[in-house]
């Protein structure tokens, strides 16, 4: 009963050795430990690791120790038979045991070691390469993921039709380049909303598909008469600009740019204005509108609006403001008489005092009262600012003073007659009616001659206090300007209504609640008016105190679009509108109402 | 004026690319990026400074142009000449010209920033230049760092004497009962190039058989009475060896690591960039 062992080995060179040896027992034993038949000197495998033993003619038995295995055929298993006419292979540890049986019925072992992994001496495990996937790769990765992401899948997104839902991720969003403003904030996403077509620039049409009331500044050919030309470099940007399709020049979005942050739209700065108002004039002879271009070097005298002829339907014009400039709005009405700090009415403010609650003179807010927004003032209405001290009662019945009714002429008149009873006699039924009367009723004695005959010899002695009221001293003459009755002896008295406007300058936006810091006196002139047609507009050198142009040192910088709309509405410009609400969108009312009455 | 003429001519130029030519390019670089911060000062952009204005296109212009030609040195470095266009004057050019677009850039943004593919580009184009800086730096410091740390050690050397140390232990632990072979098997079974970036960056390996190893070892010795046949000391002894070599190895490769990790942020994330420039100059102009 023999094993032969053949033990085989490699030199460095790759030769093979063949060690064989006889071992004439029935058993063989594998191990780590020094006295066993085969040693592996694996350090997984244990000192007696198992023990091949043969079981008669054919058959060998492979018992490993307890607690370990080993590989017959391929499967680990800690014991096994193998039919040594067939052959087999058991493998411990890292060595590899062929069993087969030679021509003298020996059972030959032939044992190899299994190489250890030979690690690759190549340098490039001391290399980042050894860890990191190549950079190639990563290249071509890195690329193809960021053209998908914010190239392809962008294009894509605009290809495809609009989604009703909208609840499609907004591929594009990639690229918006800053957010919208806060008056196009709900086109966030909706970038086709002005971007209309690929590769074509913003357009007008885009911006008119929902600003449909736009006003022109101009008709278009005025305006393109009035543009300064371009010089040199303007005619080089506006070439590239037209190889770049951009649109001409006066496109909405010249002024009016987005993608600037969120927030109110930037107002538009002044040279949008002045390139074309610096000279306009020489460019537009025609014009009625004087140069601009910085207000506080190269703007106009203000032109308020004044009527030159009072009355129901009065002549106005706009009007340069200068010394001396009067205004015929019907009323009497010495400002400095009523601001006087030492006079009658300031002794009369005294008296009141505690009843209105004047100071110890009258100041202007005692009759002038602000709309609601603040920006202008109410028109002075007599019951409630004059009649403190201007009273116009006439009789009193028990403890009630009886006044006359302001503004209503006929009625007044006819409080009047009542009062003295000097109404004629009522007129006979007969008289009225459309029923044909016959001859011979103006007989004496007949219904005519009788009804005439007392509604003329009964003479009111109202008539006297009537014509009082109307005349020098009386109650409407002292403020109003009177117009006499067309015939002697008439009681037709007339009285010019009055021009009150709240707006003088109609063309430039001024916000009175931005300035109360300010006193009234500051810019208007009114403690030295003796005269109700004073126009106490201040003039531009007033307001050039504080205000200057858009770059200028003035304590407040002021572009054009502080006062002036581009759009020729009545609303407070741009600036001005941001001031009073700035979470307001543009378009939106503002708070207390911001528009001109 | 003479001495340098002299230094250039006589003797070998030590120069480097930072150096070359009296720091030609780091003028050039200047400026460029003082001109360029001179005109966005005086160029009133309206309503506020952004790329969308003639002069953010010309920036914008100029920055695509040197971006593109910086990643040419990729293609240009394969070929090594000298003279006034050499391959250490392009470097230096790369290198200078490659600073001032922090400036020329970041200028042509206007300071608007956002998440979209804009701001992406210019992340990325921050991210390509930070790498190069942190290159160079390297370059200037590891190299001595580097070779203090091997002492006179080359690279095979330091990987042979971790294989013979492993040899050793395998042979001094043939007496062990199978536990403790274990243990030390698994010490010779890891593979000190193993770990990812992480492992190679920090040069600390968390599961280090060989630490493992030794703790376990010295476990064993400590509860024995002392004897001078005992194979574990020889196996504690080697371990002890091995740990030292390994951190030698671990700090090697962790320098080399520094000085090769920012070509794999340089490379890679210069194409990202190129890509993202393109998506960020056709989306401009798609939705011109």
């Amino acid at each position: 009963m023999t094993f032969l062992l053949r033990q085989l080995s490699r030199t460095a060179e790759g030769r093979e050795i063949v060690r064989a040896t006889k071992v004439e027992r029935d058993t063989v034993t594998i191990g780590r430990a020094s006295g066993s038949d085969i040693i592996v000197p694996d350090l997984a495998v244990a000192p007696q690791h198992a023990v091949i033993a043969r079981k008669g003619a054919r058959r060998i038995s492979v018992t490993a120790e307890t607690g370990f295995k080993v590989e017959i055929d391929g499967r680990a298993t800690s014991a096994g038979e193998i039919d040594v006419t067939r052959g087999g292979e058991v493998v411990v540890g890292d060595a590899r045991i062929m069993v087969a049986r030679d021509g003298d019925g020996a059972i030959v072992l032939t044992v190899t070691r299994t190489a250890v992994d030979a690690e690759a001496d190549d340098e490039s495990v001391f290399s980042l390469a050894h860890v990191l996937p190549g950079k190639r790769p990563m290249v071509y990765v890195l690329i193809a993921t960021v053209l998908a992401i914010f190239l392809v899948w962008p294009i894509w997104h605009f290809a495809r039709p609009a989604d009703p839902q909208g609840g499609r991720i907004q591929a594009d969003r990639s690229w918006t380049p800053g957010p919208l403003s806060a008056a196009h904030h709900g086109l966030e996403g909706n970038c086709k909303a002005c971007h209309v077509q690929a590769f074509v620039a913003v357009r007008d049409t885009a911006c008119v598909s929902c600003h449909k009331d736009v006003h022109d500044h101009a008709p278009p050919a005025r305006l393109a008469t009035a543009r300064s030309p371009l010089g040199l470099g303007g005619r080089i940007l506006a070439s590239w600009a037209g190889a770049f399709n951009k649109p001409d020049r006066g496109a909405c979005v010249d002024c009016h740019r987005e993608h600037e942050g969120a927030g109110p739209m930037p107002p538009t700065p002044q040279v949008f204005c002045a390139d074309c108002h610096t000279a306009l004039k020489d460019r537009l002879a025609d014009t009625r509108i004087g140069n601009a271009g910085d207000f506080g070097t190269v703007h106009p005298q203000f032109r308020p609006l004044v009527a030159a002829a009072p009355g129901a339907q009065p002549v106005l014009a706009r009007v340069t403001i200068g010394p001396g400039l009067r205004e015929a709005n019907g009323l009497k009405f010495p400002h400095m008489l009523h601001l006087d700090m030492r006079g009658g009415v300031a002794r009369m403010a005294q008296t009141l005092k505690g009843r209105y609650g004047f100071s110890d003179a009258l100041a202007c807010a005692d009759c002038h009262k602000p709309t609601a927004d603040g920006a202008r003032f109410l028109p002075v209405d007599m019951e409630r600012d004059c009649k403190m001290c201007h009273s116009l009662g006439f009789d009193r019945i028990g403890g009630t003073v009886r006044t006359l009714r302001h503004g209503d002429i006929a009625q007044m008149i006819a409080d009047l007659r009542a009062m003295y009873r000097s109404t004629g006699p009522d007129r006979p039924l007969e008289l009225g009616g459309m029923a044909r009367r016959r001859p011979g009723q103006y007989a004496q004695g007949q219904v005519y001659h009788a009804w005439f005959g007392a509604a003329a010899t009964r003479p009111g002695s109202a008539d006297a206090a009537i014509r009082q009221v109307f005349s020098q001293g009386g109650a409407c003459y002292d403020c109003h300007v009177v117009t006499p009755p067309g015939t002697n002896g008439s009681i037709d008295w007339g009285v010019v209504p009055v021009r009150q406007p709240s707006r003088y300058l109609m063309h430039g936006w001024f916000d009175h609640a931005a300035h109360s810091t300010q006193s009234c006196a500051s810019c208007h002139a009114a403690g030295k008016s003796r005269d109700a047609a004073d126009v106490l507009v201040p003039g531009i050198e007033t307001c050039r105190s504080c205000h200057g142009g858009e770059g200028s040192a003035a304590k407040v910088p002021s572009s054009c679009a502080m006062c002036h709309s581009y759009h020729q509405k009545q609303d407070a410009p741009w600036r001005s509108r941001r001031r009073l609400s700035p979470a307001a969108t543009p378009e939106a009312a503002l708070p207390g109402g911001g528009r001109a009455p | 004026m003479s001495t340098t003429s002299r230094q250039r001519s006589g003797g070998p130029n030590h120069d480097g690319f930072l150096r070359h030519a009296g720091f030609r390019w780091l003028k050039v670089a200047l400026a460029l990026s003082g001109v360029a911060i001179l005109a966005y000062a005086l160029i009133d952009v309206q309503p506020r400074p952004n790329g969308g204005s003639w002069y953010g296109y010309t920036l914008g212009t100029i920055a695509t142009l040197l971006i593109l030609w910086l990643t040419l040195l990729g293609v240009r470095k394969r070929a090594m000449t000298a003279g006034r266009w050499s391959l250490k004057g392009w470097t230096s050019a790369h290198v200078y010209l490659g600073l001032s677009l922090i400036v020329i850039a970041t200028l042509h943004t206007g300071f608007q920033f956002g998440w979209n593919v804009h701001t992406l580009a210019y992340a990325l184009m921050m991210l390509v230049i930070a790498s190069g800086v942190w290159g160079i730096a390297a370059y200037a410091f590891v190299p001595r760092m580097l070779s203090d740390n091997r002492e006179e050690l080359t690279q095979p050397q330091m990987r042979d004497a971790l294989r013979a140390i492993d040899r050793q232990l395998n042979d001094a632990a043939q007496p062990l009962d199978p536990a403790d072979a274990a243990i030390v098997d698994r010490s010779i079974d890891q593979d000190p190039f193993g770990g990812g970036l992480w492992r190679r960056l920090t040069g600390h390996d968390p599961r280090c058989a060989t630490a493992a190893a030794q703790e376990a070892i010295r476990e064993r010795i400590g509860s024995r009475p002392d004897s001078a046949t005992d194979p574990l000391d020889r196996v504690d002894a080697l371990l002890e060896r091995k740990a030292g070599m390994l951190t030698r190895l671990r700090r090697h490769l962790r320098l080399k690591a520094m000085l090769e990790i920012w070509l794999y942020v340089h490379v890679p994330i210069t194409f990202a960039l190129i890509a993202a420039l393109t998506a960020h100059i056709v989306s401009v102009f798609f939705y011109w």
